[in-house]
């Protein structure tokens, strides 16, 4: 920043002493590579712990809820969810933005901090980008489900018929096919390439080891890795326009999912502020979920030279940046809707802040507004228990943000003759809570059975691998 | 027999083609084939001779039950089976054939006809040859066909228990005829129904000479025509009133629902339609005055609203005779009157006014001298003979049920003959009838259920639907109506007359024969005649004399010293007020699931009967409304929590006897009186109708009918769910039921323009589009400033419809059209409180009081529900957008338009994302949760594990040219496009025939929605919006049209005529405006002020 180039006037101070800026350091205690690939591997490589084992019962248990509840619901019909007229949409949506707004967060760590070469993404965008694709994975059982005739949600696909009946390509509905089956696609090919190097490690791990069953998997899965410059040379090339091809999508994802409401016509829905708006609170949400995930690991697998206090705090600043994005959206949804004059537009915002579901927009307000702002104080940022509770809250927030928009609307929209409410089932509420099940047993076979970091890019951000280590660039 | 197809001539091709014969005799042409081809299928229905007509319905039946359409397992075939594909003549397979015939009720009849497929009625429309009905009919006449279909009927005669045969049953008969001729009928009683059936009348009269002592008694526990013994007082005739409403310019309803409970009300809905609609500035309209206890649909229609309890109303017409006859003998049963001043005054002087113009009705519950009264306003005004006419009607000779209690008391009752009726579920309390009929030996009871009345009788004998007898009844005029069978009565019913004929012991008992002897004697007695009747459903000429009346009020002072005295009313001595439930009536229709499931018009209230209680009373019971302090809309959250409605439940005491039932907090009823919907509460009504409800009948007494002062009501605590399908009542200040007073409209006929959205927006079709015609504007689409691309509008027709909301009385008739035409599922009570009632066309039921006061924007909150509000109806069905906001959001195109306009539905393609529901600012569609018409209604939540399989019966009530939907599926209004494929193919067959085969355009009437139709008041009307001449064009064309919601650029094809009002001026309660346009000034305009002003304006004018 303030070097002086070339040609510049003489310095008018007779001596420049420029400010020390250390870099922060990607990796505390200045441990060496042998280390983090011991520490790494070691996860996969050890006896599987007891914790892991109850975990992953608690959750397949878990997970039985949602196969349960989608059983019933195929064989005996939508009803047995909560909708009504004119509700036609309640949580089935609301936990599908929910679940996509979460899986924000991987490829925006992945792709856009790799492209911005934001260095601290390496400890967590393994975890985040596994942690994206089981958040699309459970965000994928509902919009499938909710339809009425599950049996035919082929119709959705532009698969040739002999009627010649095509998908209808005006409906935000179907750009959402296109737009989740792509992001999920893309998300997990940049999830497994970025794996290739690590796999490979693993392989070799393995067969020094001489556990031969698990060289030949991580093997076939390394793609015959050998560490090559040229291998290097094109795994960082391939890795390069994957992060290009990603970073489109991750503001295409939700932008799409937002146009589900803003295409149409109802108030509440009807603005143009959303694709912003929810891309924004995507992150916040996506962000928040790392958040809860990375820390209680760093604190299992005692991460914390990996997943260092500056770690933490860049997620919180995100955290910080997305929810006061979101804040002021709330902001400018009633702005607008008063200044428009539309008097429909008006009462369905005050209806949302004073209306019966007053209690889930002040919930939202709470979590998503208010929750944040703590993150401007360094003493909360790094207090981890702290930021942790303060993670799921915004989980929480954000689950009611969807809500607050998809039910306030529709329960009070033109016609107060049809104006209704809406409350789930049971069997709402079971899918709901399964997913988070579905969603931990794949995150804790992720954990169990794959290099939870990327290795050789943490390596590559460790002062080791700098060849001018050790040198004063100044001097 | 009415016929609506036409059928086509043979082709030259047919003529000249190869030759085909129906079996090897036709081929030898031999004699017996011959024979059976004349004598079974002449050449048209019509000049059939009766007797083959029914040996034709009889084969007819019994070739489906081979065919199994749905008569499998439900009747032994007959012996003789004939193919009916192809020899019926005239017969096109797939074409409906209409018969006209009437259904029954009380002392009048609906003249319908019924529409067959395949030897199966579907549907009923009114019988159009019957001009004062003009092809309406009533909600309950629409529903009556399900019950025709009802699982749950009697499939047969019972004795003791045990099923017995028809001859059986005959012998029984006869035997009570063996038993009783000896003795001259002494011991032997019967209790009837009231019919206005002339045969029937003639086997009475028969039965009165066979048997002089025995007691013929008729019970009705609701009544619907005013007394005789009204006009008996006072003209010295048996006569009774038929009201004229299309001449009448002024109209006061004492406590008269003539739009609902009255019979011959869909005469009247029609011809006062006829008075109040308005097509010009220059046009008149009528001013209805109704003074009612109730909240009916003559109230929701009343320029001037009273709300005065029923036992007041003696009073109330005394007050209103006071004042026009100047009579001051009136003054005395005036006294005690508590209402505005200036309202009888001003509404007297208006009458007076308009003499020979006004019209005076009062309730047929109303004791004899407020009709007495009626009578001599109306006579002193001039009306007799141009607004009321009196017919003149025998007198009846028929008992009272309480003699029959009395005869059984004393033990001189042997043999109990109960003819239809149910008279153990809603005689009145205090005759104990049960006991009563217990005590009787030999109870024989026709019924169509085995209800009630039925578990108490030793022999039931199954009483045939309406569809599937021969019979006759008189219209409200006295006008002979047809009954002719569809059917072969499914499980061997008889009819009353048959049941009387064998009694009687008549040579002849068939029904048909019976029937053609009694029109017999009125025509000439020929076949044709005959066959003319049955043609046309009706005799011409044949209504009750009309006689000239000369009042002399010798009489009134004994029926005032009879009728109930005024009382002043409290919450401690509250009215109650017997109503007949506007769906199930007393009871009858209970187990029909159209009529459940049809929401009241005024509650909204389906499935469930309430205590209606007026917001005052609310207040004083300490129901009190707190809302919160930040409150968003007019608050009801007393009543609804989370969307339904949680009913407190009261106890009602009245001389001792007590019921208990949920509450209704009903705006607009008279303070101290409560409303009770009797005919729920049933518990041997059949699967639908058990144990909905509550049953009010055990509070009433004999001498009480109608009303009774004296109750006393008292809270639980408890609480219950009701199925309200309404939760707001409030139009929020919106501008979606668009209203003025006839005097601004004349002002400013346009001023629908002015209110609303679209007032403030630009035109969404662009100043171009504002110079269009009608038809340019709906084939041509102006753009505007859509980005959109439309559909292409080039079809030959475009359709469109019109709802006129000034003629719209609520009757809720085409809500249940729609549902018998279109084969939509009732989804039982459990459902329609989880808000997933599936009716394609709805009526939303507004409240307004001119305040609209929202905490939450700057008021003060409006807690409060209003006492005396005015209401708004409006029909709601599928718009048929031009731009539809469902069409763009379904992925997989299973909603597409046409090229005529329709918005159209693929049901095989829809997926059910249920998104175009959601996109609907209408909220029309409806969206099959479950598989409504597979499982039952109580095992919806069982999957796969439940009852499945829709019940033969019931299949055979579904319209064969509408899909059944199966779950998952998206269903709405189509503008009946089965109905409109129809005309238009019958239409070009026609053209072809006639030589021009390029006409393919369907002249203006030929096509009718269901809705329309059924519709007594003529307020939808349905066409080409290409044909500049058609209906549906001069409607929309007229100023008041306007689009619900237009501003939202959906160019909905149905669209509104705009209500007026004709409130008078120098009325205490006038109001310059309607007051949901005062809400509506307030909330857009940020306050009342240009109401206000206004009115300030004419006060001053």
């Amino acid at each position: 920043m303030a070097h002086a180039s070339e040609h510049s006037a003489p310095a008018i101070l007779s001596e420049v002493k420029p400010a020390s800026l250390p870099r922060a350091k990607m990796v505390d205690n200045d441990r060496d590579f042998a280390w983090i690939t011991e520490k790494i591997c070691g996860i996969v490589e050890g006896k599987t712990p007891a914790w892991w084992w109850w975990c992953f019962g608690v959750a397949c248990f878990m997970a039985c809820f949602t196969v349960a509840g989608i059983t019933y619901l195929v064989a005996t019909g939508v009803g047995v969810w909560g909708h009504r007229s004119p509700v036609n949409w309640s949580w089935p949506i609301v936990n599908f933005v929910f679940w996509i707004g979460i899986g924000h967060a991987g490829t925006l760590i992945s792709a856009i901090l790799c492209l911005l070469r934001q260095k601290w993404r390496t400890s967590i965008n393994r975890a985040a980008e596994a942690m994206t694709i089981f958040a699309v994975v459970c965000a994928g059982i509902f919009p499938v489900f909710h339809i009425g005739r599950v049996w035919y949600a082929w119709f959705l696909f532009p698969l040739p018929n002999y009627n010649v009946i095509w998908p209808q390509f005006r409906s935000p509905l179907e750009w959402d096919v296109f737009a989740v089956s792509t992001y999920g696609t893309v998300s997990v090919l940049f999830w497994y390439v970025g794996l290739i190097p690590d796999l490979a490690t693993l392989r070799d791990r393995f067969a020094l080891a001489g556990r031969e069953t698990r060289a030949k998997i991580y093997g076939f899965f390394a793609l015959g890795w050998r560490s090559s410059a040229r291998a290097w040379s094109n795994y960082e090339m391939a890795y390069l326009i994957l992060a290009g091809i990603a970073t489109p999508l991750v503001l295409s994802v939700h932008t799409i999912v937002s146009f589900d409401f803003a295409v149409s016509l109802i108030p509440g829905w009807h603005t143009t502020i959303f694709p912003p708006y929810f891309v924004a609170g995507a992150i916040f949400s996506g962000f928040g979920m790392v958040l809860t995930l990375m820390l209680p690991l760093r604190a299992i697998y005692k991460l914390e030279d990996l997943i260092t206090q500056y770690h933490i705090d860049c997620m919180c600043k995100i955290t910080l940046a997305t929810g006061t994005m979101v804040g002021y959206a709330y902001a400018m949804e009633f702005f607008i809707a008063w200044y428009s004059g539309n008097p429909y537009e008006g009462f369905t915002f005050i209806n949302r802040a004073f209306g019966p579901y007053a209690w889930a927009y002040w919930i939202m307000i709470s979590c998503n507004v208010i929750t944040p702002q703590f993150f401007w104080f360094k003493s909360v940022r790094n207090n981890t228990t702290f930021v942790w509770v303060l993670s799921l809250f915004v989980n929480l927030g954000m689950w009611f943000e969807r809500f607050v928009i998809i039910c306030t609307s529709l329960t009070r929209d033109f016609l107060p003759s049809s104006w209704g409410y809406l409350s789930p089932t049971v069997v709402d509420i079971f899918t709901f809570f399964g997913t988070f099940g579905v969603f931990s047993v794949l995150f804790l076979l992720f954990i169990r059975f794959l290099p939870l970091m990327a290795m050789a890019e943490i390596k590559g951000v460790t002062p080791q691998a700098d060849p001018h280590s050790g040198h004063n660039p100044h001097a | 027999m009415k016929r609506k197809i036409v059928h086509p001539a043979p082709s030259a091709r047919a003529l000249s083609g190869p030759n085909y014969w129906r079996s090897l005799d036709e081929l030898q042409g031999s004699p017996g084939f011959q024979a059976q081809l004349e004598r079974e299928f002449p050449e048209g229905a019509s000049s059939i001779d009766g007797v083959d007509r029914r040996n034709f319905l009889k084969i007819m039946a019994a070739s489906f039950a081979l065919g199994g359409v749905g008569m499998a397992g439900c009747r032994r075939p007959e012996t003789r089976i004939l193919p009916f594909g192809k020899s019926v003549e005239g017969y096109i397979q797939g074409l409906p054939i209409y018969y006209a015939t009437a259904m029954p009720l009380r002392k009048s009849a609906f003249p319908v006809l019924a529409e067959t497929h395949q030897g199966r009625p579907t549907k009923i429309e009114g019988n159009p040859s019957y001009a004062p009905y003009g092809g309406g009919t009533s909600l309950i006449a629409q529903a009556s066909l399900l019950d025709l279909y009802d699982p749950d009927r009697t499939t047969g005669h019972y004795q003791n228990g045990a099923k017995i045969d028809a001859a059986a049953v005959n012998q029984i008969l006869s035997s009570l005829n063996e038993k009783y001729s000896a003795n001259q009928g002494e011991g032997l009683a019967f209790v009837a129904t009231e019919s206005s059936s002339p045969t029937r009348a003639r086997l009475v009269r028969e039965l009165h000479k066979k048997f002089p002592k025995a007691i013929w008694s008729e019970y009705e526990p609701i009544s619907d025509e005013a007394p005789l013994e009204a006009a008996q007082a006072v003209f010295g005739k048996s006569v009774k009133p038929v009201y004229q409403f299309g001449k009448a310019k002024r109209i006061v309803s004492i406590d008269s629902d003539f739009f609902q409970s009255e019979a011959g009300s869909v005469f009247y809905a029609r011809e006062f339609a006829k008075g109040r609609r308005v097509t010009s500035k220059d046009d008149d309209m009528n001013r209805l005055y109704v003074a009612e206890s109730s909240f009916t649909l003559a109230g929701s229609m009343a320029d001037h609203r009273l709300r005065l309890a029923s036992s007041h109303m003696l009073a109330f017409a005394a007050a209103l005779a006071a004042k026009i006859t100047g009579d001051s003998s009136y003054d005395k049963l005036a006294q005690g009157l508590d209402i505005k001043a200036g309202w009888i005054e001003e509404c007297a002087a208006d009458l007076s006014n308009n003499k020979g113009r006004g019209l005076v009705v009062a309730g047929a519950h109303l004791p004899a001298a407020v009709h007495a009264i009626t009578y001599a306003i109306n006579a002193s005004l001039g009306n007799i003979g141009s607004t009321v006419e009196f017919l003149e009607v025998a007198e009846t000779k028929a008992k009272s049920l309480a003699s029959v209690t009395a005869a059984i008391a004393k033990g001189s009752v042997s043999s109990l003959v109960i003819l239809g009726g149910n008279p153990v579920f809603n005689a009145p309390a205090d005759l104990a009838w049960a006991n009563a009929q217990k005590s009787v030996g030999e109870v024989i009871r026709l019924g169509y259920r085995l209800d009630e009345t039925a578990l108490l009788a030793s022999v039931n004998i199954a009483e045939a639907h309406y569809l599937e007898s021969w019979g006759d009844a008189r219209t409200v005029d006295g006008t002979i109506a047809a009954i002719q069978p569809m059917i072969n009565p499914l499980f061997g019913g008889l009819t009353e007359i048959e049941v009387l004929a064998r009694i009687l012991g008549e040579s002849e008992t068939d029904s048909h024969v019976l029937v053609q002897s009694t029109i017999g004697k009125l025509t000439d007695g020929s076949s044709t005649a005959f066959d003319r009747f049955l043609h046309d459903g009706i005799l011409a000429d044949s209504s009750y004399p009309r006689v000239p009346v000369e009042y002399n009020g010798e009489g009134l002072a004994e029926l005032v010293a009879k009728a109930p005295k005024h009382v002043a009313l409290s919450k401690t001595n509250l009215e109650v007020r017997f109503a007949a439930d506007s769906k199930v009536d007393d009871g009858r229709f209970a187990n029909n699931g159209w009529l459940q499931e049809c929401p009241d018009p005024i509650t909204k209230i389906a499935w469930d009967n309430a205590i209606w209680i007026s917001p005052r009373l609310a207040k004083d019971l300490g129901i009190t409304s707190k809302g919160s302090a930040l409150q968003v809309v007019r608050d009801e959250t007393e009543e609804f929590e989370k969307g339904k409605q949680m009913a407190r439940v009261a106890e009602i005491t009245l001389d001792g006897r007590t019921i208990r039932g949920p509450l209704h907090i009903q705006p607009g009823l008279s303070d101290y009186t409560i409303v009770i919907p009797v005919g729920h509460g049933r518990t041997h009504a059949g699967r639908v109708g058990d144990n909905i409800g509550f049953n009010a009948y055990p509070l009433r007494a004999s001498h009480a009918m109608a009303f009774a002062t004296g109750a006393t009501l008292t809270l639980t605590g408890e609480r219950q769910v009701l199925a309200n399908t309404q939760e707001h009542w409030s139009m929020e200040g919106r501008d979606l039921v668009r209203e003025a007073n006839l005097s601004e409209y004349r002002e400013n006929p346009g001023f629908v323009k002015e209110v609303g959205m679209e007032s403030e927006s630009p035109s969404d079709i662009g100043p171009e589009g504002e110079k269009m015609t009608l038809a340019q504007r709906n084939s041509e689409i102006p753009r505007g400033n859509s980005l959109y691309k439309t559909p292409t509008f080039d079809g030959v027709h475009q359709w469109g419809m019109s709802i006129d909301l000034n003629t719209c009385i609520g009757c809720n008739a085409c809500v249940v059209a729609c549902q018998s035409e279109n084969n939509i599922p009732i989804v039982g009570r459990d459902q329609t409180i989880r808000g997933r009632s599936m009716h394609w066309i709805r009526l939303d039921r507004y409240y307004s009081d001119g305040k609209i006061d929202g905490a939450a924007f700057g008021g003060a909150g409006n807690h409060e529900i209003p006492e005396d509000p005015q209401v708004s109806l409006q029909p709601i069905g599928c718009m048929q957008c031009e731009l539809a906001p469902c069409e763009m959001v379904c992925p997989v195109n299973a909603t597409v338009h046409d090229d005529e306009g329709l918005n159209v539905m693929a049901y095989n393609r829809c997926v059910g994302t249920r998104y175009c529901a959601n996109n609907c600012p209408y909220k029309v569609r409806r969206f099959n949760y479950f598989d409504w018409n597979d499982k039952k209604l109580d095992s919806l939540y069982m999957g796969p594990l439940g009852e499945h399989g829709m019940p033969e019966l019931v299949q055979m009530a579904k319209n064969p040219e509408v899909t059944i939907r199966m779950r998952g599926v998206m269903e709405k209004c189509t503008y009946c496009v089965q109905r409109i494929e129809n005309g238009k193919i019958q239409w070009k067959v026609q053209a072809t025939r006639e030589g021009r085969p390029g006409d393919v355009a369907v002249p203006d009437g030929m096509i009718n929605s269901a809705c329309q139709q059924a519709c007594p008041t003529q307020s939808i009307v349905f066409g080409n919006l290409l044909d500049p001449k058609s209906a549906v064009s001069i409607a929309k064309s007229r100023e008041q049209d306007y689009a619900l919601l237009g501003y939202l650029n959906t160019r909905p094809r149905t669209t509104y005529l705009a209500r007026l009002r004709n409130p008078n001026p120098r009325m205490p309660d006038y109001k310059s405006l309607p007051l949901s346009r005062i809400e509506h000034d307030i909330k857009s305009e940020g306050s009342a002020e240009k109401s206000a002003g206004s009115e300030k304006k004419e006060a001053k004018s």
